[in-house]
Formats: structure tokens, C-alpha cells, sequence
């Protein structure tokens, strides 16, 4: 094309220049596709790994019965196979084979298939995988009768169902005539009964007496599925108790300890109290600086000076009213002999009555545990020929069967039945607690974990960033320091996470934990100095507020760039911030305070141990570039004309920003905060450090007041997936719950994500601003 | 004020007479003809110049006077002692090539160029006689008391009504009834009551251009100021809409004294009554819209009006 025009002679001045090779960008656009379809192929990949391990974990498998050509049997679910080399042993093995004429000739070379089967009977000894060579089977085939028992300790059983038993233990005289068997009628029929003496003392003799009500694969599991409801409902009944209310009793008792201790330390404090006339003068100062700081409010138009007036007078009343708080020397004091006594009295009484309580639950519990105990299943493991046990240690008493959580014909099962299968699994997996062991059990406690550390973290990073950034942006002129506080900031994304951990562990664990829990310690200042200090301190501001009002004439006014008022300007900042150290020294160092949970120290720390409060203010830290460079991204996108309009119209700097600002950057800050979110839920590293457990005690949330345990440990995702693949005893047999546990992960950020997003669309939809 | 010491020191200082405005030209002789001498250039060599005044200016009576007034960006100079009175209740239009300060005069009336970071002002602006840049003047209170239009729509992304009524929202008003009134009143003034009055819930943003220069003058004149700073309102209007604004304005002139930028010689004909000539940062000539456009005492002025400029 472009030789054609070149080649049509130009009149004129016009000059044509023939177009690049260059300037054809095809290659390139070739080479970016196929950057972007690699991107997207990956993320497609770990998606589709993801999903697929995730969701088919917990999808029915039948059972197979396998005859080894060494005469051993066993059940197990075929997990797939896989072709391998025989080795020279496995060889010596294939050749024995083929001379017994167990194998044709057809099979000697080349790769040979081996399958895998899962068999759990982990309490039988059995492995919980086992691979099988094809050539090693004898015959595979699929029974009716073999059942597949969830249980909630030592993972699935596969067996035969045998028997149901009625199991009593009964004491009798010595002398009652004693026999092995005989015949119990019931209304449904004669049953068998057997005796056996477990121990015999001079006059008495334990026997376990064990009626069978049903005998058979087909009468037993009929006889299961009649039994199983309200086995299961014992069971429920039994957990909830052990679970929800002997915790809940055991805490109040705990709680009343720690209050009878904390009476006792009160009746032998003899911390003097202050006189009451530094009590009053205090508390007057605090209410004068609170009228004078509405005066200015009123009386001041909105400017600089009016700002550090308040600030100045805004400190000076928490000073003061901190120390009217901490001082109140009617209300604080030491308790009299009489009154600690009648404390404790009282305490001891609630004590009782919690005791009572305790009582009447646990022989609630026993009195459920023993007719619970009646019922026994014998599954039998046909391999080994013994049933499973009621526990490992009594090999010769048969499961209860409320131990089976559920009982699963796995090869008659239909269709329609795998799927309400497959759902009850994902319900059980999404409601209940974590087992004993990794693997067992759901993970609600550690989904709530997970939501609330999300929640905690976004709730505390967002205000933060976003005052942060519009300082940034709004108020701080755009030098030097502005520039070196917002390349720090970025830097501070790059920090690894663990470094998160440790500052958390260090810094809000121990050193703010510690002290909220026990106040500065012994080593406190005597009480004059610190008395003093706050004096100084409260100087020191009203100084630095008055010359920061004297300097802070209007940019505009050629006066304000004089070297003298800069000088001013430096002393102002210098004197704000040595004021706010000191205070920080005094909070430090005071010695009124002594802690709100000290009685638990140093046995049982509050706050100054790992906990979800401490974890999500690390993750609020970590995340914190995020937010502020989000929202910094979107104050600076809002356009300039939209302030002056504004501002035009009589707003001040603080009503353009609340009004117009942060409105139009609302989209921008929830970006920030969906990312924060993101990669806080993510985060597993420092929670290790900082309050991550395998397994919570109690929910860091509760339907009682006050619903958020802040000093609670908690379970989280993230923490769980690692224990799980590479914690467990038996990690082999969980890490299929592993993908499991990673798709809910990945499902629970789309979610809070998606929500964000949801709430962003919204906004910008509201306000039909599009693209601001 | 350095680097343009030449200028400043060749301007007799002011504060001799704070009644009268200093730094404007004595009344050239009437001559007849008209000064020869190029003024422009002069201004283009920043050569020390004196703005023509006519004398029928200073016989009104002022809402706003500006007293040798200067202005730096920085070390870029953009005013160079500007001094003139605003006639109270009358229409005063600002004429000059693109980039000669009527923008940043008029911005500097309500001080929002205070917000821009190394601005420097040099001396007086007077708002009823009050100095507008002493330490404590309520800036605040100031803008309440100038409403401004800006050279382009600026509405904010809320609904339209939420735009009308922002002055007053920000001044605590909740009152549904007044708001509503206020904002009808408004729209109406504005000329956009009829377009707007069954959507005033949807997004201003949605509006035309000419619509939303419509409604910031709508939200100019809600909060009822006393003086309307108009920055170029009908630049992206159309002949329709620019004859309703310049109605309003001439309807609005009778309460709100009025000072108004623009490019459109037949608009600073049409609507005002006095006009100021200003080129890079200098008033150049000042005096009644008649006589700038039909009998002006400097050449200069003459030939930018006609179109004649270079
Ligand atoms: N924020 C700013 N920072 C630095 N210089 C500026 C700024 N705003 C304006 N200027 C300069 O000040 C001078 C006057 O600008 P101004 O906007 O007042 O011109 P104008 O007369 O309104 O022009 P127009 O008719 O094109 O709107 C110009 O040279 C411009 O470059
Ligand atoms: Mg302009």
C-alpha cells in the first residue's frame, strides 16, 4: 500500500514517508496472546484441580471384596490405579506366578497395573491405603452386604454387618446359677442370650450379658436402621452436653475463682488513695478544657489555628480527664475486712450453686452414657474376622452403635441415594467441629474463624488506611517527606509476612497484651514525678498550641514563608511531638494502673497471649499499604474541579472531603478492602504465630454477651489446610480433605469478595458517577 | 516579589489614600485621536504600564474593589497590580486572550486560589469595604457570600436535587420543605426547572453539558450570595441556552452584583455594563461596555474587540 502511494508522484510540498516493518504490531499482539492464554491456562489448572479433588472427596465409593492369590481377603474402596516397573523381587514374584500357571504368558512384559485401596479399620491395625499389583488378585467382586461405618473416632470401617447386641453388665450374689447361653423372649420373637463372667469376688460376680437381636447381614442392618435414630440422638444429646454446657459451667467456676482471688488482692491492696483535691482540680481542669475546646469550636472560624487550638485543648482534657478516671479516690480504694467477706460469700455461694449444676449434668450424662451403652453393632472386618471394638483397648466388646455416625451400603446404594449421600457429607463437613484427630470431623469452628479474623482485620485495617490516606493526600503538603512516607508505605507491602508474625507476637501479644492485663508492672514511677509529668506534659501542648495558632497564618500571605515563621513552625512540631512521646511515657509508666485481668497472672494471661484480637490487628498492619495506596489511588482521582465546586459554594475543607471526597472514592476504598480482605484471609504464616491453633477450645464468637472473645484462640482455613496435608498422624488418609478444606478457602474469599464487589457496584450505580 | 522588581517599584505605592484607588492611569487628555504607542508591547517587555480608566467607573458605588492586587504561581507572576472597583448591582464583564488572568482574578475573589500550593498574593482586595486577605478573614463565610460558576460544568455525583441544595445541606439545613422550595426556586432561576423538575432524583452526571452548567449556576444562586462570580458560563452552552443564561443574568443583575468572564465580544456587549480589558496579567483598559466596544481611548482595546488582535 504504502509503495503504491509512493509511488503516485506528490504534487506540491507534500512529502510521504513509506511506514516501519515496525509499525506492524501483529508479533506482538501475537506474543501477549499467548502470554495472556498461558496466565489463563494456569489459573484454569489450579481452578480445575482445585474443584475437582475438592468436590469428588466426598462422593460415595463402593466396596470391593479382594481375594489375594496368598489367600488373604480384605474390603476396601478402589481409589484408582496406576502402572508401574516391576522391581526384581516383583519379578521373581511375576515368574513364580506364571510357572504356577496363575498368569499367562501374554502378561509377563511391559508395565503392570497396581491398584489402590482405601480400608480404614485403622483401629484393627489395618493401613488406611494399600496398593495392590493386578497380578497379586485372586478375585474382586462387589457384595451387597458389606457397609461402609462413618464414625467419629479412628475414621471409616468397611465390614459385614453381624449382629446387634443388647450388652449388660450386671452384678449378682455368687451364688445365682450361672449359664453360658439360653433363650430371651422378647414380643418379637426368642433371641439368643449369652454370659460371660468379666470378675468374680467372694460374694459377688460381674457378668456381661449379651442378647442378640439380630443375627445375619440382612436382619442386622434392618435391626441398625430401626436402632440408628435415636442412637444418634443419645449421642447428639451427650456431645451438646459435654460440648456447650459442662464448658460453659466449668468457665462460670473459673470466673468465680478468679474473682475470689481478685477480692482477696483488693483486701490487701494498700495502694493509698490521692487527696481529693488534686482529685477535684483534675476533674475541674478536664470539664474547663472540654467547655473551652466547644468555646473555640463556636467561637472560631475554621482555620489552622482553630484545628491546633482544639487538638491542644482536646489533649489537655484526656490528660486530665485519664487522671480524674484513674485517680477517683472515692470510688477506688481497698475493701474493708467486712466487705471482702461478704464478696466472698456471695462468690462462694454462686460457686455452689455452679457446682450443683455440674453435678446434676455430668449424672445426667452418665445416666445417658450408660443406656447408650446397651446397644453394640458387630461389624465384622472379614479379612481379620473380628468386629470393630468398642474402643481399642476392649478388643472384644463390639462398637456401640451410636458410634457409627452413619452406616452406608455402598454397593446397593442408588443414584438418588449417592446424592443425598454426597450432600448429608458436604452438610456434616460445613456444621460440625473438628474432631479429635485431623481429618474428622466438619469445620464450622474453622470456617467461623476464618469470617470473623476476616472480618476483625477488615473492620480495623479500613478506618485506619483511609484517615491515613486522606491525611496523605488532602492535608499534608506534597514534598518531600510526603514522598518518603508514601515510598516507606509501599516498602511495607514487601515485608514477609512472617516479620508480621513476630512484630504481632512481640508488640501486641506480649508488650499491649501484657499490658492490659497487668498495667506497667512494679517498675512505676513514684507518684509526684508522674504527677509532675502530666503538668508538663499538659504545658508543653497548650505552648505548642499557642504558637502553632501564632504561626499558622495563610500560606497565601507572603508573611507565612519568612524564614522566622518557619523556625516557629519547626519549634510547633518539634514541641507536638515531644508532648505526644511524653504522654505516651506516662501511659507507659503509670502507676495507677495495674491491669484488668491481673488476678489470672501470671497462671492463665487475658490478653497477653495469642489470641484473635491480637491476630487480626497483625493482618490489619500487613494489609495496611493495601488500603492506603487503594485509596489514596482513588482521593487523587477525584477530580480537582469537584473540590473547588465545593469549596466554592462555602464547604469547608472537612465537609468537601465527608461530602464530595470520600464519596466519589468510595468504589476506590472498597477495592482496598476487598484486597486487604483477600490477602488477609490468605494469610497463614504470622497467624501461626500470633493465634492460629489446631483446635480451638471456644469459638471466639458466642451467642451470649459479649459475643466477641477477643483473647480467644481460634481455627483458621489457612492453618487448617497445613495440618491437615502435613500435621496429621495419619496424614496420608486426610489429605484428601485437604483440597477439600482449600476449595472452601478459595470459595469463603470469592465470597467476601464478591460481596465487596457487590457493594461497590451498588455505590457507583447510586450515584451514577461510573468512573470515578 | 522578585524578579519583577522593575514593575512594582515603577507603580507608585498604595496605602497614601485608603478611600481612593491608587495605580490607575489619570484620565488621558481627549486628545481626539487615539494614544499611539503600543501598551501591549510595552506589557510584552514588562515595561512598567498604567491601565486606562474611564471615569465613569469610579463614580460608582463599589461592592468589590481591588487595589493593585498581584498574584505568583510560584515564582510565575500572573497578576500584576491589578486595581478596580466592581459596581455594585451591575454586570461587569472581563475580556483578554486566553491565559491573561481573568480566571485567576476572579478565583482569587473568593480565595480559592489560597488551595493551590505556593500561591502568593500581593496587595489588597476590599469586599464592602472589608480587606478579603486579613490573617482572620472567615474564608468560609466569604465563599457563602460569592457564589461561583466555573469555566467548566463541575456538578457532583449525586442526584440533582443533592446538587442544588449542597450549599445548604453543608449548612446544616434539613428541612424538607425548604430544601425543596430552595432547590425550585433555584432551577427555576437557572432556567432548568421545566428539563429536570420529573427527575430530579436521577444522577446530575447524567445531564448534557449545557444542563449542568445550567445547574451550577442553579447551585450558585441557591444559597442567595451577593455576588455571582461567573467564569465563562455559556462556553458549552448553545445559542438557546446561552440567551436563557444571559436573561438570567440580565433578570439576576438587579440583586446579585455580577462579575463575569468571557470570550464572546456580543456577550460582554450584550449583558454588561462595564467591561475590563486585561492582557497577561494586566488591566489594560476599563470603562463602560459602550464605550469599550464602541469608543475605546486605546487603540489596543479597539482592535481586540473587532477582532483585529495580533
Ligand atoms: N494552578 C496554576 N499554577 C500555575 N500557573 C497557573 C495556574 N493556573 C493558571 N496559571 C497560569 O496563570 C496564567 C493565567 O491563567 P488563567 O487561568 O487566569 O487565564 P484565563 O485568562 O482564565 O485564560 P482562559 O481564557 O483560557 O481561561 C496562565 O499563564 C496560566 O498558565
Ligand atoms: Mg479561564
Amino acid at each position: 500500500m504504502t509503495g503504491i502511494v509512493n509511488d503516485i508522484p506528490v504534487p506540491g510540498v507534500h512529502q510521504r514517508r513509506s511506514t516501519p516493518p515496525s509499525a506492524f504490531g501483529e508479533p506482538s499482539v501475537w506474543l501477549m496472546g499467548s502470554a495472556l492464554l498461558l496466565c489463563l491456562g494456569m489459573v484454569a489448572v489450579i481452578i480445575v484441580l482445585i474443584a475437582g479433588h475438592g468436590f469428588s472427596t466426598l462422593w460415595p465409593r463402593p466396596v470391593d471384596r479382594v481375594t489375594l492369590r496368598s489367600g488373604e481377603v480384605f474390603l476396601g474402596m478402589p481409589m484408582g490405579s496406576e502402572t508401574f516397573t516391576p522391581n526384581e523381587e516383583e519379578q521373581a514374584r511375576i515368574n513364580a506366578l506364571l510357572k504356577a500357571g496363575d498368569l499367562t504368558q501374554a502378561d509377563t512384559a511391559g508395565p503392570r497395573t497396581r491398584y489402590r485401596f482405601r480400608l480404614g479399620n485403622r483401629d484393627l491395625g489395618r493401613d488406611s491405603f494399600r496398593w495392590v499389583p493386578a497380578y497379586e488378585i485372586a478375585s474382586r467382586e462387589r457384595p451387597d452386604d458389606a457397609v461402609v461405618v462413618e464414625r467419629d473416632q479412628w475414621g471409616v470401617f468397611i465390614g459385614v454387618p453381624d449382629a446387634v447386641v443388647l450388652r449388660q453388665e450386671i452384678e449378682e450374689p455368687a451364688n445365682t446359677p450361672f449359664v453360658e447361653s439360653f433363650e430371651v423372649q422378647t414380643p418379637n420373637g426368642s433371641h439368643p442370650a449369652t454370659q460371660r463372667v468379666l470378675s468374680e469376688t467372694g460374694e459377688t460376680r460381674v457378668i456381661a450379658r449379651e442378647v442378640h437381636v439380630a443375627q445375619g447381614p440382612a436382619e442386622t442392618s434392618e435391626k441398625i436402621d430401626e436402632l440408628m435414630g435415636a442412637a444418634r440422638d443419645r449421642r447428639d444429646e451427650i456431645d451438646r452436653l459435654l460440648r456447650n454446657r459442662i464448658p460453659a459451667v466449668q468457665d462460670r467456676l473459673a470466673e468465680l475463682n478468679w474473682a475470689e482471688r481478685r477480692v482477696e488482692r483488693a483486701a490487701g491492696d494498700h495502694d493509698p488513695a490521692g487527696p481529693v483535691w488534686l482529685w477535684a482540680i483534675t476533674t475541674l481542669a478536664c470539664l474547663g478544657s472540654l467547655a473551652g475546646a466547644v468555646g473555640v469550636w463556636r467561637a472560631l472560624p475554621e482555620s489552622r489555628s482553630r484545628s491546633v487550638a482544639l487538638l491542644a485543648i482536646a489533649v489537655l482534657a484526656c490528660g486530665t480527664g485519664l487522671h480524674a478516671v484513674l485517680e477517683r479516690p472515692f470510688l477506688r480504694g481497698t475493701l474493708t475486712e467486712q466487705q471482702a467477706q461478704v464478696r466472698l460469700d456471695k462468690i462462694a455461694f454462686d460457686s455452689s450453686v455452679a457446682e450443683d449444676e455440674r453435678e446434676t449434668l455430668l449424672s445426667r450424662i452418665k445416666d445417658l452414657e450408660q443406656r447408650d451403652d446397651t446397644v453394640r453393632v458387630e461389624i465384622v472386618d472379614p479379612g481379620l474376622d473380628r468386629f470393630a471394638p468398642v474402643a481399642q483397648t476392649k478388643p472384644e466388646e463390639p462398637m456401640r452403635l451410636s458410634q457409627a455416625r452413619r452406616v452406608i451400603h455402598a454397593n446397593t446404594l442408588g443414584p438418588l441415594g449417592r446424592v443425598r449421600l454426597y450432600l448429608a457429607r458436604w452438610g456434616d463437613f460445613l456444621s460440625r467441629p473438628p474432631g479429635e484427630s485431623p481429618g474428622e470431623g466438619g469445620v464450622f469452628p474453622v470456617i467461623v474463624g476464618t469470617v470473623v479474623l476476616t472480618m476483625l482485620l477488615t473492620v480495623s485495617v479500613v478506618p485506619l488506611g483511609v484517615i491515613a490516606a486522606i491525611y496523605l493526600r488532602e492535608y499534608a503538603s506534597q514534598g518531600v517527606v510526603t514522598s518518603v512516607i508514601r515510598i516507606a508505605i509501599n516498602n511495607l507491602a514487601g515485608v514477609p509476612s512472617i516479620v508480621y508474625g513476630m512484630f504481632g507476637l512481640g508488640f501486641f501479644c506480649y508488650t499491649m497484651g501484657g499490658y492490659i492485663d497487668g498495667g506497667p508492672g512494679a517498675a512505676a514511677l513514684p507518684r509526684t514525678p508522674w504527677w509532675l509529668l502530666i503538668a508538663g506534659l499538659g504545658g508543653l501542648v497548650v505552648l505548642a498550641g499557642l504558637l502553632g495558632a501564632g504561626a499558622s497564618t495563610p500560606g497565601v500571605l507572603s508573611g507565612g514563608r519568612s524564614l522566622s515563621a518557619r523556625l516557629v513552625r519547626s519549634a510547633t512540631w518539634g514541641l507536638w511531638m515531644g508532648a505526644v512521646g511524653l504522654a505516651i511515657y506516662l501511659a507507659w509508666r503509670t502507676p495507677y494502673f495495674h491491669g484488668f485481668f491481673a488476678e489470672k497472672l501470671p497462671e492463665q494471661p487475658t490478653f497477653g497471649a495469642r489470641g484473635i484480637l491480637w491476630a487480626a490487628f497483625t493482618l490489619a498492619l500487613l494489609t495496611l499499604p493495601v488500603v492506603i495506596v487503594a485509596t489514596e489511588e482513588a482521593i487523587a482521582a477525584v477530580p480537582g474541579s469537584m473540590r473547588e465546586g465545593s469549596l466554592g459554594c462555602g464547604a469547608s475543607r472537612w465537609q468537601t472531603i465527608r461530602r464530595i471526597v470520600l464519596p466519589a472514592s468510595m468504589p476506590g476504598v472498597l477495592t482496598g478492602a476487598i484486597l486487604a480482605m483477600a490477602r488477609g484471609a490468605g494469610e497463614v504464616a504470622p497467624l501461626m504465630l500470633v493465634g492460629a491453633v489446631n483446635l480451638a477450645p471456644a469459638s471466639p464468637v458466642t451467642a451470649t454477651p459479649p459475643f466477641l472473645h477477643g483473647d480467644r484462640t481460634f481455627m483458621h482455613l489457612g492453618f487448617h489446610i497445613y495440618n491437615l496435608g502435613f500435621q496429621s498422624p495419619d496424614a496420608e488418609a486426610a489429605r484428601p480433605l485437604v483440597w477439600t478444606t482449600t476449595l472452601l478457602l478459595v470459595a469463603i474469599v470469592l465470597v467476601l469478595n464478591l460481596a465487596a464487589m457487590v457493594i461497590r457496584a451498588r455505590l457507583t450505580g447510586r450515584r451514577g458517577g461510573g468512573g470515578l | 516579589m522578585n524578579g519583577s522588581n522593575g514593575v512594582v517599584s515603577a507603580i507608585e505605592p498604595i496605602g497614601a489614600s485608603e478611600v481612593e484607588p491608587k495605580g490607575i492611569a489619570e484620565e488621558p487628555k481627549p486628545s481626539g485621536r487615539k494614544r499611539q504607542g503600543s501598551v501591549l508591547d510595552a506589557i510584552r517587555r514588562g515595561e512598567p504600564t498604567k491601565a486606562t480608566v474611564h471615569p465613569e467607573v469610579l463614580t460608582e458605588d463599589a461592592v468589590i474593589e481591588i487595589e493593585a492586587f498581584s498574584l505568583w504561581y510560584g515564582s510565575s507572576r500572573a497578576l500584576f497590580d491589578v486595581s478596580m472597583p466592581i459596581s455594585r448591582g451591575k454586570v461587569t464583564a472581563l475580556i483578554g486572550p486566553s491565559g491573561c488572568g481573568k480566571s485567576t482574578l476572579l478565583r482569587s475573589v473568593n480565595r480559592l486560589n489560597d488551595l493551590i500550593d505556593g500561591v502568593r498574593v500581593d496587595g489588597r482586595m476590599l469586599l464592602n469595604g472589608a480587606p478579603l486577605y486579613a490573617p482572620h478573614v472567615d474564608v468560609i463565610d466569604l465563599r457563602k457570600r460569592l457564589g461561583m460558576v466555573f469555566q467548566k460544568p463541575n456538578p457532583f455525583p449525586m442526584s440533582i436535587f443533592e446538587n442544588v441544595v449542597y450549599p445548604l445541606r453543608i449548612d446544616g439545613v434539613r428541612k424538607k420543605s425548604v430544601l425543596r422550595d430552595a432547590c425550585e426556586r433555584a432551577l427555576r432561576g437557572a432556567a432548568l426547572w421545566e428539563e429536570v423538575k420529573d427527575r430530579l432524583a436521577a444522577p446530575a452526571l447524567g445531564l448534557s453539558g449545557g444542563q449542568q452548567q445550567r445547574l451550577c449556576i442553579a447551585r450558585a444562586i441557591v444559597s442567595d450570595p451577593e455576588v455571582l462570580l461567573l467564569d465563562e458560563p455559556c462556553s458549552a452552552l448553545d445559542p438557546i441556552a446561552t440567551q436563557r443564561v444571559e436573561e438570567l443574568i440580565a433578570e439576576i443583575s438587579e440583586r446579585y452584583s455580577v462579575l463575569i468572564v468571557t470570550h464572546n465580544m456580543q456577550q460582554a456587549a450584550r449583558v454588561s455594563r462595564y467591561t475590563a480589558f486585561m492582557y497577561l496579567g494586566h488591566l489594560v483598559e476599563y470603562g463602560p461596555t459602550e464605550a469599550i466596544f464602541g469608543n475605546p481611548k486605546l487603540r489596543e482595546t479597539e482592535q481586540y474587540v473587532t477582532g483585529r488582535f495580533g
